[in-house]
């Protein structure tokens, strides 16, 4: 059980305060009236130097002070009273609560908003009281890095990394660096800076090479990884402190090709360029004497990059006169810098573009190969015999990341590539800490985009490690050890891989990220979150008052609903049913369903679970699990002869302030229902 | 002449990519100016809205939200809204940027945001009294000196008298500032500019209601002020025309943008109102996303794709626009109606480009956009210790704003750092 300790309530009231109707004399004497609390009235617009005293004077001694700030907008016009009270001060910030009263300036009745004022002091007082400090503290941590894979991405992340001093591991599946330039000619030597970076990776003495390796196994997390790396010659295992993912793509035929057999005059994009590398081969095809060809390139329509390389062998083509030269094609990919300008350039020097809905039926007659399809712009029949076909290629991602991705405790990407499909991980991160991706690891992508993840990767890496000291807050998550039955729901369900076990479960505080998970859905309640515990829970649906109505308990991510809420304070003219009572919760994840049944015997009218939509949790299964928590409390709930149309869950958007507000109008009409049936 | 405040970085643009950059600059541990032309930060991205049917669609426009946040709380980043470049001139490797801000005449310690000054201001539809929907911002009004009364004769003081008697935080005599700002590096992310939507002027657009921009549907989808077809009822047929002010011969690129956000506002459109009929004229369909397959055959079941630009739109008698196409299978001349018309507009060039260019001395490419300098260098220009981010060196979604952001800042304190 926590304590409610000492909490001091600074009212920070400009001319607006009253400007908004509230009166915030009779708002300064009710709150003083709260158990344990002290009250100062303060105009943030004084003079720095009186405010700080003004503050010294007030404040608790010591250094434990439980601050909650009051005010209109506190976050801009008590921004000089946050300041001095995190710097000079320096109150831990855990303990500074910050409320922003504009919520109780919409009702018409100015006895109504200095009560909705009091009550929104009161909840977050009750919050605070309870409020434990969060100390960080500096773990020592692995300052080597495993940079995984041998792309361009992956050779400039291991040269960045060691320039600023952390030695790297570099493990790729080859026996040497095959890096690929996407969309380019896979026979087109690299320039002179990728060169220079191949060569940097190979030689620095900080990088360490592993060629022909596999992962086929990881401990640890974040900060402390041990990677069993099998190599030709051994198995090994290496201590690292982070990983940057970076693995080459490789190419694939493309659709096409599954048709085919082998043919002479049938080639792919891989063996063209080959070709047309070679002087030899190349003179049959092109050089002076070689007979006149119709060539038709097919597809080339997976990626802009793959229409590139199509595009490049074509000009070789075009710049000869009496050779004809289609591309069929079912969209012309053009989305990346420049193509759009090749594309055309290639049609007036008199490449035929013809666009299909679906790839033409090819047929071998005789000798040649032929393709039979209807011509939209000509509006017939086409068959057409060719010399030469080309079949594009696609670009895919590295064998083996999904297995790769379970073993790292990732959740599995779009179409096998790295870091799953969710807008919160962009551009590099993935859901666990400590594990970066970059370029060919998460997506097709020209060289430039690649490189830029690179550094963006490197510096998420270097943010962690810190040259060997990570801060983490201590005890953001804790077990109880005398309660864990080592029943591993926890480790079976949170989702950065934060939790490991030695005869209880352990939280590796630099891996944790606080979305609360673990915590709802640990059987013999073990886990609370820091500053989100049951008994903050409760104490603030204890303060529910009857006098505000309809009373509805609102459980807020912050991620996404929480902020909708403060964007929906200030659109103009809303006003919120009187009895709303915001919680803020880490994640939708942290709803637990004691939270929601309390809600009701407390005297909510009714209770609303906002959380991230499908695919954007931070946490990425969160607002699932408040979703079939709500369900279940449902049913519970109409054993119990509670109407559960008093409970709804919805997801929105951080920037969706108006589907907040329909959340809540939905419910209050709901509830409106439940009362006239 | 001011006192020359000292920066290591400024970065130039508060929109998605500038705010990126100057967070990540302060992640390195530096500190940073922030210049941005409007009153407002958060940029274009801010105003698109979120495209989740029950799913995310991963549009990434939630993403600016929470940097916003982060934008305002952050005690090392300097912001300068209001503020235009004037002169820029290079000294010892130093940056040293003139400055010019407007007068900042809503006090923002005091003003509660309550609008009376633009309701009463006389000149309010000339946008002279601006605001924005981007919450974070505070004062979510300002005045633009173009276009208010009081600047332009002294005639008028309405807003500073009717500002409530508690607040009074309207000073018209606030002066014009100019400020000289010397720095190691700077980030150029002052993006683009949405492709005109009358550039086609066969699609008529500004003759009929009923024709909407890319940029309108979402700002309206946004902000809630619905859609309303001629019969004052929600929309129910709605073409989507791709490609405008792109691909052709004054924009000879793809804005690689457009592709993505059609599909995903006509498949919100569907959830919404799934009686609706949508359809999507366009050239070539574009990879969108990271998972485009998946999109893009969700988009196939739920809507009609066609691939044929309408070459003539009409206004029927019944107030509906009726749009005509050859059909891809038989080549037949189809004509169909729709209640309503969206024009996919595409990622232009910023309308400041050629100015700011020749200001900080560095190239533009052909298309009008900031040239990188080599192909290896995401975010490098001619100019070393100048960097791009962003949409100002050509089309890219907000996911690649923030990754070249990041890499720019990232490039920009390795500058900084060495010299």
């Amino acid at each position: 059980m926590s304590i409610a300790r000492d909490l001091d309530i600074i009212l920070a009231h400009g001319p607006e305060l009253s400007a908004g109707g509230l009166d915030y004399y009779k708002l300064g004497l009710w709150a003083a009236g709260l158990p344990k609390s002290r009250i100062l009235a303060l105009n943030p617009g004084l003079p720095a130097e009186e405010l700080a005293q003004r503050l010294q004077a007030f404040l608790y001694r010591g250094s434990e002070h439980r601050v909650l700030l009051a005010a209109l907008d506190p976050r801009l016009r008590a921004r000089q009273i946050i300041r001095l009270l995190l710097e000079e001060i320096r109150i831990n910030p855990e303990f500074l609560g910050v409320l922003d009263l504009q919520e109780a300036l919409g009702y018409p009745d100015p006895q109504a908003c200095s009560l909705k004022a009091h009550n929104l002091i009161r909840l977050a007082a009750s919050m605070l009281t309870r409020a434990e400090p969060i100390v960080t503290r500096e773990l020592p941590v692995n300052s080597r890095v495993l940079v995984w894979g041998d792309s361009f991405a992956a050779l400039k992340a291991a040269v960045d990394l060691v320039n600023q001093g952390y030695p790297v591991l570099q493990a790729f599946p080859g026996p040497a660096f095959k890096p690929l330039i996407p969309g380019a000619p896979l026979t087109q030597p690299p320039g002179e800076e990728l060169l220079q970076l191949t060569s940097q990776a190979q030689s620095h003495p900080a990088v360490q090479l592993a060629p022909q390796a596999r992962i086929i196994e990881v401990q640890g997390s974040a900060g402390n990884f041990q990677v069993k790396l099998e190599t030709d010659q051994e198995v090994r295992v290496e201590t690292v402190g982070a990983m940057i993912l970076a693995p080459e793509m490789h190419l694939q035929p493309g659709e096409a090709a599954a048709s085919l057999s082998p043919h002479p005059r049938v080639l792919t994009q891989t063996r063209l360029e080959e070709i047309l590398a070679a002087p030899e081969e190349a003179k049959d095809l092109l050089g002076p004497g070689a007979p006149s060809l119709q060539v038709a390139f097919l597809g080339a329509d997976s990626h802009p990059l793959a229409l590139r390389r199509a595009l490049d062998a074509a000009k070789k083509f075009l710049a000869r006169d009496d050779c004809r030269v289609l591309l069929l094609t079912r969209d012309a990919k053009v989305g990346v810098p420049e193509l759009e300008g090749e594309l055309e350039e290639a049609a007036s020097s008199g490449l035929i573009v013809v666009k299909l809905p679906g790839l033409p039926a090819l047929s071998l007659e005789g000798d040649r190969p032929r393709f039979t399809f209807f011509d939209p712009v000509m509006h017939q029949e086409e068959s057409l015999a060719c010399d030469l076909v080309i079949l594009d290629e696609v670009y895919a991602p590295a064998a083996g990341n999904a297995a790769q991705a379970e073993l790292l405790g990732l959740f599995p990407g779009p179409r096998g590539f790295f870091q799953v499909d969710n807008v919160r991980h962009l551009p590099v991160i993935t859901n666990r800490r400590g594990i970066c991706v970059a370029g060919p690891a998460r997506g097709v992508m020209g060289l430039d985009q690649a490189l830029a993840e690179a550094d963006a990767a490197v510096s998420a890496v270097h943010q962690l490690l810190g040259r060997g000291r990570a801060e983490a807050p201590q005890g953001r998550a804790v077990i109880d050890r005398g309660r864990c039955v080592l029943c591993l729901t926890c480790h079976r369900l949170c989702p950065h891989g934060a939790v490991s076990w030695d005869n209880r479960a352990i939280i590796n505080e630099l891996a944790c990220q606080g979305c609360g998970v673990c915590a709802s859905q640990c059987p013999n309640e073990a886990i609370q979150i820091r500053n989100f515990t049951d008994d903050q829970v409760v104490a603030a649906m204890e303060t529910l008052d009857p006098r505000l109505t309809p009373k509805i308990v609102a459980f807020l991510c912050q991620n996404s609903a929480w902020e909708a809420y403060h964007g929906a304070l200030k659109m103009q003219q809303i006003v919120l049913p009187l009895g709303f009572t915001p919680l803020r919760m880490p994640c939708a994840g942290k709803i637990d369903i004691d939270y929601l049944l309390k809600a009701f015997t407390y005297g909510a009218d009714g209770v609303l679970v906002l959380g991230c939509h499908s695919d954007n949790c931070k946490s990425q299964m969160g607002n699932e699990h408040a979703l079939w928590r709500v369900e279940r409390a449902r049913t519970m709930l109409e054993e119990a002869g509670v109407d559960p149309r008093r409970l709804v869950f919805r997801t929105l958007a951080a920037n969706a302030p108006r589907d907040f507000l329909a959340a809540v109008h939905h419910l209050a009409g709901l509830l409106q229902e439940v009362k006239a049936a | 002449m001011n006192n020359q405040t000292r920066y290591p970085v400024v970065v130039l643009g508060g929109g998605i990519a500038g705010i990126a950059a100057a967070l990540e600059l302060t992640r390195l541990g530096h500190e940073v100016a922030l210049v941005e032309k409007t009153p407002f930060f958060g940029g274009r991205a801010a105003h698109l809205c979120c495209k989740a049917t029950d799913v995310c669609q991963k549009c990434g426009a939630c993403l600016v939200q929470e940097r916003l946040k982060a934008l305002f709380q952050e005690p090392r980043i300097s912001l300068y809204p209001q503020t235009e470049l004037l002169e820029s001139s290079r000294q010892n490797g130093l940056f040293h940027l003139r400055l010019q801000q407007q007068p900042l005449v809503i006090n923002p310690e005091r003003c509660v945001d309550c609008g009376l000054c633009q309701e009463e201001c006389p000149a309010a539809t000339q946008g002279a009294i601006i605001t924005t929907s981007v919450t974070q911002n505070h004062p979510r009004y300002a005045v633009d000196p173009a276009a208010c009364l009081y600047f332009q004769d002294g005639s008028c003081r309405v807003c500073q008298q009717i500002c409530p008697p508690t607040a009074r935080a309207i000073d018209l005599e606030q002066p014009e500032k100019t400020m000289d700002l010397a720095a190691e590096a700077v980030i150029v992310a002052t993006g683009y500019r949405p492709g005109d939507p009358a550039c086609r002027s066969h699609y008529g657009y500004g003759r009929h209601p009923q024709i909407l921009s890319g940029v309108e549907l979402e700002e309206r989808l946004k902000n809630g002020t619905g859609l309303v077809g001629p019969d004052r009822e929600p929309p129910r047929r709605v073409a989507f025309i791709q490609c405008v002010g792109s691909r052709d011969l004054q924009h000879p690129y793809c804005s690689q943008v457009c592709c993505g956000y059609t599909l995903r506002l006509a498949r919100l459109l569907k959830h919404r109102q799934p009686e609706a009929e949508i359809t999507t004229f366009y050239m070539d369909l574009q990879n969108t996303g990271r998972d485009a397959p998946r999109l893009q055959a969700e988009a196939h079941r739920e809507i009609k794709v066609v691939r044929a630009l309408p070459g003539d739109l009409r206004a029927a008698a019944d107030g509906s626009l009726r749009l005509r196409y050859l059909h891809e299978e038989n080549a037949a001349a189809v004509e169909a109606a729709f209640d309503l018309v969206v024009l996919s507009v595409g990622i232009g060039p910023g309308a400041d480009n050629a100015a700011l260019a020749a200001l900080l001395q560095v190239e533009l490419t052909p298309d009008g956009f900031f040239q990188t300098s080599g192909r290896q260098q995401y975010t490098e220009t001619s100019q070393p210790g100048l960097f791009l981010a962003g949409t100002a060196s050509g089309p890219r979604d907000i996911a690649g704003c923030i990754t070249q952001a990041l890499a720019a800042a990232r490039q920009a304190s390795q500058y900084v750092q060495k010299s």
